[in-house]
């Protein structure tokens, strides 16, 4: 029923009875996790407060909110137990469908549709999330109570799917088809890193009559930032305060070390600044110095821990990324390392407490409450996009006096803009369209194009990337006229390419071949793709466009252009092995 | 560990160097261990480098100037416009 045993606690366990009540059953995801009844019995006081307990946002808009994050995080098991729940709710099947194939607009009120774009936003790209978001759910009609309650849902959804990852239960009702999730390129908002709040009013609790915080401040010597900013829902502080004790609190399974180090490294993979302040903190309390907590949310397999630990650690981390699945042989391989079904439930629980807390904060921006050794950054988050993002004024165009003299009626400049670009046009229309003597008529037509239209062009992209975008569609419309069975803009319907051969090239494979022979093999290799794929590649290996003027020039999505580009390297790389792999027989393969 | 289908999924971000730190390490670590991804990974590599260094389809030096010339003197005797 899922990777771990399961015990029987009786009719009457508390948990199971608030389960069945709220959830028509008691879902597999929690009798996966009979083999310690005290993390069931946190989860059940952070459920009650959060999810069944009459507040201002519905039933309905709460299981709303944890089936479209649930679709996000690819969870077939949440996905078909809210969509169950929420037709128990009354919601029409119709309403349903639209929420799971991501289509909101359609199916909800304006304010349910923001509601889940802001809770999709918080679970998929939580350091991109701002202040801004915030207000336009004020701007719905959204109080700050109501936001909170927001916020709290959707960190109960990364919750569960980290629970439903980790444990893998059989579904308890019939699972939906679940569209491929799209959030595979970065928002265009600015990277804001979790600490741009606090964003919601909070009010003064004292530690002598609010015992939450008489217990934070025991244990921590300090109330944290996170706890101060949900003071507008003090029974669900009291609830987290019992799922951490029932979680984190005793040692008979997982150490306490231990339960800091998955708690450091799950924060460090989802870059949450806050937390991974809190947690170097706390182990340097239990006695590491701080250097060695650093190089465990660096990277734990260059830390001074047991080979165990770093097993636990490796799990934990895969757990914590939400980019895979988790499958038995991770499972096993824990067991090889000598652990227990406890210890890998624990780690599964520390692991979603984590996300759980992890969203929560940022959804918050909460400020740290202890000086964070390494601040999290675009780099860490994509380090190849930190340098496409400018970060100091606009991006400089060189062509930027010549287009101004060209607009004025100085043609002498357009002459040297034709000359400065003619090699990079002319490497774009060939290599899109394929034949040089179609290529060359397209040639004129570009720059005549370019010509006609510069008096609009307002300098929001570079020349350069204007130029590629007429350049491009030229050689489109070409192809379209010339090919009008060969589909350019058709969709992928996610047809994988499996690469055949496997052959090892050698260390210098281009020393093989002079360069004109080395060009001849990569045009007529490029020839030979399809087109849709070509264009890609040549825009992105040929030009050396990024991805994101890549989709500009084409009209495409980014995650369309980096797929076709995959696809189209991938291609490409066996068009070429035989030329360049070495054979077999010296590899001993 | 992660699986080499797990590893194909974010093989084109990996390839861009758009994937976080710690799941870089993640797929450095498989890639560690499973020969048939390593060898994909490494001449995939290769064939951008080879691709992007082939200077393929360039124009040659001697061909800019007669097509540019042809440009201008449409776009001077108004045929352009």
């Amino acid at each position: 029923m899922s990777y771990l045993q399961e015990v029987d606690l009786g009719g009457t366990f508390p948990p199971f009875v608030s389960f069945e009540e709220h959830f028509g059953v008691v879902p597999n995801l929690f009798r996966a996790q009979t083999l310690l009844p005290r993390v069931l019995e946190g989860e059940a006081e952070l459920m009650g407060a959060v999810l069944f307990k009459d507040s201002i946002l519905s039933r309905i808009q709460k299981e709303s909110i944890l089936l479209a994050v649930g679709v996000e995080y690819q969870s077939n098991y949440c996905v078909a137990l809210h969509y169950q729940v929420l037709r128990s709710l009354g919601v029409a099947v119709s309403q349903l469908d639209q929420i799971v194939t991501n289509n909101r607009k359609a199916a909800l009120s304006t304010s349910d549709a923001a509601l889940l774009d802001f809770a999709i936003k918080l679970a998929m790209r939580a350091p991109w999330l701002s202040r801004e978001d915030i207000e336009l759910l004020r701007d719905c009609g959204f109080n700050d109570e109501s936001i909170l309650e927001a916020i709290l849902v959707t960190s109960l959804a990364s919750f569960l799917c980290t629970l439903s990852t980790g444990l893998s239960p059989s579904p308890d009702f019939e699972p939906r088809v679940i569209p491929t999730s799209n959030h595979t390129s970065p928002p265009k908002a600015a990277y804001v890193g979790g600490t741009g709040g606090p964003y919601l009013r909070a009010v003064e609790r004292s530690p002598e009559s609010f015992p939450p915080f008489a217990i934070f401040l025991e244990r921590f010597g300090f109330i944290p930032n996170l706890s101060r900013a949900q003071t507008l829902r003090p029974d669900v502080l009291e609830a987290e305060v019992e799922l951490f004790g029932s979680v984190l609190g005793p040692k008979d399974v997982l150490s306490h070390v231990q339960k800091e180090c998955i708690l450091l490294v799950a924060a460090a993979t989802n870059l949450n600044t806050y937390c991974v302040a809190d947690h170097c903190e706390m182990l340097h309390i239990m006695g590491l110095s701080r250097e060695e907590a650093d190089q465990i949310a660096l990277d734990h397999h260059e830390a001074d821990l047991p080979k165990e630990t770093k097993a636990l650690l490796d799990f934990a981390l895969k757990l914590a990324s939400r980019r895979f699945r988790i499958n038995r042989e991770d499972i096993d391989e824990l067991i090889g390392h000598g652990f227990t079904e406890e210890h890998i439930l624990e780690t599964v629980a520390v692991t979603a407490l984590n996300n759980f807390l992890n969203t929560l904060q940022m959804g918050l921006g909460t400020t740290p409450d202890v000086k964070p050794r390494h601040v999290y950054t675009l780099k860490d988050a994509l380090p190849a996009l930190a340098e496409e993002y400018p970060t100091e004024g606009a991006k400089v165009d060189p062509d930027a006096s010549l287009v101004a003299r060209v607009q004025a009626g100085d043609l002498e400049a357009f002459e040297e803009l034709v000359i400065r670009h003619s090699r990079r046009v002319h490497r774009t229309l060939v290599g899109i369209i394929g034949n040089v003597q179609e290529a060359e008529d397209a040639f004129q037509e570009t720059f005549l194009k370019a010509f006609r239209h510069i008096g609009s062009f307002e300098g929001r992209s570079t020349f350069s990337t204007w130029l590629l975008s007429i350049a491009s569609n030229t050689a489109l419309q070409c192809l379209r006229e010339r090919k009008p069975l060969e589909s350019f803009d058709e969709e992928d319907h996610g047809e994988e390419f499996h690469p055949r051969l496997v052959r090892a090239w050698g260390d210098n494979p281009e020393q093989l071949y002079s360069e004109a022979e080395r060009r001849e093999l990569v045009e007529r290799a490029v020839m030979r793709l399809p087109s849709k794929y070509r264009v890609v590649l040549v825009l992105r290996d040929i030009e050396q466009v990024s991805t994101g003027e890549a989709a500009a020039a084409l009209n495409l999505e980014i995650p369309t252009v980096k797929s076709r580009l995959l696809r189209a390297r991938l291609m490409l790389r066996e068009a070429l092995a035989p030329h360049f792999a070495t054979s077999a027989k010296r590899m001993g393969l | 560990m992660i699986t080499c289908s797990e590893f194909m999924a974010e093989f084109g971000d990996y390839l861009e160097s758009e994937v976080p730190t710690k799941v870089r390490r993640q797929l450095e670590d498989h890639v560690a261990h499973c020969r048939t991804c390593q060898v994909i990974c490494d001449s995939t590599r290769k064939t951008v480098k080879i691709v992007t260094d082939s200077r393929s389809f360039d124009l040659p030096e001697s061909a800019v100037k007669p097509i540019v010339d042809r440009i201008m003197a449409k776009i001077r005797t108004g045929q352009g416009s």
